[in-house]
């Protein structure tokens, strides 16, 4: 057993645990190694997460220590004087030692402390907050957005600088959570410095890998501030599992050295389900399914489509400059059932503005216009770029094209209107109107519109390039915006998150650069503000970001 | 100036309410007296009205003081109000209560959503589904603008019985005659445009102006149908050109800054509610793209010679006119085939789906278009017109709440859903008028709370 602080002293924090990340860091507790973290806010029921380490060498994904019993206290005082939910929660190796458990009989719009309790010990304080009712009319939602976040690429200052916001409702993480690439693989630029090295010292491949990826992860103290201070709302993209994932396979899977892909996906999704407050299949319970797409409803405001753009899918095409597969209506990247439940979420008249948690671009671009040597950089950001002079991302919706046309032609037959689109994955900024035809665009209409949020640390253009912010991209971006005139806004240089804000008038993104990511403590300013104006469909330019810290 | 006068005879109306040679014919107390105006360009404008109405008068009731006027841009989109073409709808919108889920009801068509307007009931309770039926008796299609078609008591009909006065400025000629007598003053839409059966906006808005400036009803009900008529014919929609629509957006925006100066240079603002919306928005479709029921209805064994078809645009009501015994697999028969027609979006039984709330008038089964797409029956070439709406792609609308009441909010952008039905609670709450209740309840909501 660890020795820890008795839970009578857990009073102490009492005055307000999410001051700093020190406060709540879980260091505070060896029990509770890796935070805390809540996810999934529904009106009346919040996930919540933590894992408890029972004896020193129950380390993750060593399989060692066994089952025992964990006590979980949910409250509206931060001295858990008033508790509104309680339990106890039975954990193991089997699950990594990983508690997760679905609060429920809370209430809807209100804000709660949470923790968990073992030995007698107390782990760090999370606070968190339910969804609003399903008729309620708040005025506003505002999410943190992010996505890419390599360790191994530098310091998590987009974590720090949204944790240090008391304005935001929830985190919204479009995937790319964590990566698998061993030391020496995808670090920091040209070099792949490691700013960190990845743990275990390997690609993640086994149960065991894909477990202490993600104990790492949960290790970070900017990572841990955020999900103790807000509930995350996270879909995966495919470094989750590893890199251009499609159905039955991914660029960065080799059979014949790493096994069966079914068996190492399975290991992936079943680490990601330990691991991250979330509901799959609907429930917070261990190993009852892998569903992830899913809906979050804000009242009348708003709703919140989730999707999983890897499970599905089918694979990427190879030539893309010359294979009409792009287009086939037989291939998916979303599968059926996924696209009718999507379909059917923006049909709704129940909420005004239909979210979309995008882990790929949809937006069209073509890559035409750019000169050849400029090709394999931004292919080496955007992943998928074919090298063969391919004018298209074929890892994105454009590799799908009649998964689009049928959704687009799905909105406009059906005359839905405020859809976007919030997207990660290609480690730059964007905005984009969605046209039903990009020949003749701005000519005719837009199904919607898209914000792509930047990379917390995953390279982007200038990295590859290896020049200064906004020198060698600028070219690019302009090519770029010049042959797709539905673009409104491109930035291929800088990392860090956004905030969307959501209120009955219009969706703003604002999108905030952070510094170096080799250097702690790296600040953070306010890049650029884009908004879609109710019943618009388009996008137009935001005096200025929303709220504060 | 005002005084009772005929009506020129040259011109008759269809309409008895229009027709003075007829009054007579009526009981006494029915009769409708004539007031001759002279409107904002000069010209002399002619209403009809009810016998022995005067004009409005302050009552006791602090909301006798209020006024309400809803102004229908027909057809317009709401995407067109941020289209830099209409920045005085655009700056009216941005002062008052926008609901950007505006949206037209089924069949998203001019006159049932006109009905639902002001009779704040559904075409089920109504009788007004749609623009053109089927109409069994008659064995043949028309169009529903009797007043006689008309099945449920109107807002206009309500202020009137609680001791207030209405208007209608309504540039169509159908909605002048399926509302017939129920305003207290009412204008004949004139002159009209051939084939298109409307009145210019120029024209409606001089008689809204005068109606307004000369009675001061409580209410105030208005139709202008430029954007809607000159859609209907623009070529160049179907290329996202849209070149003359556009230009009717300017021209229709400029009408309704004459209605809100008007209201703030008389004093009116302060006391008015201004419910700005549409019936339905615009669609357009190229000459290929065509969806023809009648052919593969008629190639049908079962089918042949048994069915009618109402066209309303994006929107086909088909009716079994066979035999009654044979109804059910005859309508089974027509959603199989009408399914599989290209540029089909949705197949309805009717019956089968009462969430529609048409009622019977609609027929046996409804069939939507998709959007860019248009019906055309009993052949490709019947319906000519580029412009249309029925389907669902019309749904949303322009739909807001204006005006200088402190009733009315300021600069507010409300998420909930606002559809036609919502506008007659939306005023009588305003006006102060009664809420029916139980059977006679309305279908929709004061947006006003």
């Amino acid at each position: 057993m660890l020795a820890g602080s008795a839970v009578a002293g857990a009073a102490a924090v009492a005055t307000d645990p999410f001051d700093a990340p020190e406060a709540g860091a879980a260091a505070a507790s060896p029990y509770f190694q890796h935070g805390v973290a809540s996810g999934d806010p529904l009106p009346d029921r919040v996930v919540l997460w933590t894992r408890v380490t029972p004896q020193r060498d129950a380390t993750p994904g060593s399989g060692r220590g066994g089952n025992v019993t964990v006590e979980w206290q949910v409250a509206t005082d931060t001295r858990f004087r008033h508790l509104a939910a309680r339990g106890t929660y039975r954990t193991g190796p089997a699950a990594d030692h990983t508690v997760k458990i679905d609060a429920t009989g809370l209430r809807p719009g209100t804000r709660y402390v949470y923790r968990f309790l073992f030995q007698g010990v107390a782990s760090p304080v999370g606070r968190t907050r339910t969804a609003p009712a399903a008729t309620a009319v708040p005025e506003r939602v505002r999410l943190g957005v992010v996505s890419c976040a390599n360790l191994q690429a530098g310091y998590f200052h987009a974590y720090r600088h949204l944790a240090q916001r008391d304005d935001l409702d929830a985190i919204l993480h479009l995937g790319d959570y964590l990566y698998e690439y061993g030391p020496g693989e995808y670090g920091l630029g040209q070099d792949n410095v490691d700013v960190r090295p990845h743990v275990p010292a390997r690609e993640m491949v086994s149960l065991a890998d894909y477990r202490q990826r993600h104990a790492q992860y949960k290790q970070d103290p900017d990572l841990q501030w955020l999900h103790s201070k807000y509930p995350f709302i996270v879909t995966w993209d495919d470094h989750e599992t590893t890199n251009d994932a499609w159905r039955d396979g991914a660029e960065n899977h080799q059979p014949a050295t790493e096994g069966d892909w079914a068996t190492r996906r399975a290991r992936a999704h079943r680490a990601y389900d330990e691991w991250m407050p979330v509901r799959m299949n609907g429930t917070a319970a261990l190993g009852d399914g892998t569903r992830l797409f899913r809906s979050l409803r804000f009242g009348r405001l708003a709703e919140l489509s989730m999707l999983d753009l890897r499970t599905y899918r089918d694979e990427q095409v190879a030539h893309p400059a010359v294979d009409a597969r792009v287009s086939d209506p037989a291939r998916t990247i979303t599968g059926r059932a996924q696209l009718d439940w999507l379909k059917t979420a923006l049909g709704t008249t129940q909420v005004q503005w239909k979210l979309v948690g995008n882990p790929v671009m949809i937006a069209p671009v073509t890559f035409a216009q750019l000169p050849t040597e400029l090709l394999d950089p931004v292919n080496d950001v955007t992943h998928l770029l074919p090298r063969d002079g391919s004018p298209y991302n074929v890892d994105q919706w454009d590799g799908y094209t009649d998964d689009r046309r049928e959704l687009f032609a799905h909105i406009r037959d059906r005359g839905i209107r405020d859809t976007v689109f919030v997207t990660g994955d290609i480690h730059s900024g964007w905005a984009a109107d969605l046209p039903y035809d990009v020949a003749t665009y701005p000519l005719g209409r837009s199904a919607g519109v898209e914000f792509v949020a930047s990379s917390v640390t995953s390279n982007n253009l200038k990295d590859i390039l290896g020049v200064p912010p906004r020198t060698g991209s600028v070219a690019v971006e302009s090519a770029i915006r010049l042959a797709n005139r539905h673009v409104r806004y491109l930035d291929f240089d800088s990392h860090g998150y956004s905030v969307l804000d959501v209120t009955s008038a219009r969706v703003q993104m604002d999108w905030y650069v952070t510094g170096p990511r080799d250097q702690r403590g790296a600040g953070s300013t306010h890049a650029v503000s884009f908004q879609t104006l109710a019943g618009t469909n388009t996008i137009s330019r935001a005096a200025g970001p929303v709220g504060g810290r | 100036m005002t005084d009772c006068v005929h009506r020129d005879p040259a011109t008759p109306s269809p309409f008895l309410d229009g027709d003075p040679e007829r009054e007579h014919l009526r009981p006494a107390a029915q009769r409708r007296t004539f007031l001759k105006v002279a409107g904002a360009g000069g010209a002399a404008l002619t209403f009809s009205a009810a016998l022995g109405a005067g004009r409005a008068a302050a009552g006791t009731r602090p909301a006798m003081t209020n006024r309400a006027y809803v102004i229908v841009v027909d057809g317009c989109r709401p995407d067109e109000i941020d289209s830099g073409l209409m920045p005085n709808l655009q700056a009216l919108r941005a002062g008052g209560l926008h609901f950007p889920q505006g949206r037209s009801l089924p069949i998203m068509e001019t006159i049932p959503n006109h009905v639902m307007m002001m009779t704040g009931v559904r075409p089920d309770r109504n009788g007004v589904p749609a623009n053109a039926i089927y109409d069994r008796t008659l064995g043949a299609e028309r169009t529903l603008e009797l007043p006689t078609d008309l099945k449920a008591t109107t807002l206009m009909t309500l202020a009137r019985k609680h001791g207030m006065t209405a208007g209608s400025v309504l540039s169509k000629e159908y909605l002048y005659g399926i509302f017939g007598r129920n305003a207290t003053y009412r204008w004949e839409p004139g002159p009209i445009v051939p084939v298109s059966g409307h009145a210019p906006d120029p024209f409606t808005m001089d008689a809204a102006l005068s109606i307004v400036e000369e009675f001061d009803p409580h209410l105030v009900f208005v139709n202008l149908g430029d954007v809607d008529r000159v859609g209907h014919t623009d070529l160049t929609g179907g290329l996202s050109l849209e070149l003359l629509r556009r230009t009717a957006l300017v021209a229709t925006d400029l009408q309704v800054k004459r209605f809100v100066d008007m209201l703030k240079a008389t004093g009116r603002w302060a006391r008015s509610l201004v419910v700005v919306l549409a019936d339905h928005s615009m669609d357009w479709s190229l000459p290929h793209k065509v969806v023809s029921l009648s052919s593969p209805f008629d190639a049908d064994p079962l089918l042949t010679g048994k069915v009618a078809i109402a066209q309303n645009g994006g929107a086909n009501l088909v009716y079994w006119t066979g035999p009654a015994s044979q109804r059910q697999a005859g309508v089974d028969r027509i959603v199989a085939i009408a399914k599989a027609q290209r540029g089909v979006l949705g197949v309805y039984d009717r019956a089968r789906v009462p969430s529609l709330r048409l009622g019977p008038n609609a027929g046996d089964v409804v069939v939507y278009c998709r959007a860019g797409w248009r019906f055309s029956d009993p052949h490709v070439l019947a319906n000519p017109i580029p412009g249309n709406h029925g389907h669902p792609t019309t749904e949303p609308i322009p739909f807001f709440l204006a005006g200088g009441h402190p009733a009315v909010p300021r600069g507010r952008t409300s998420p909930l859903v606002a559809t036609t039905v919502d506008v007659t609670p939306t005023v009588a709450r305003f006006l102060g008028l009664p809420f029916p209740t139980g059977r006679w309840a309305w279908d929709g909501r004061s947006l006003l709370g």
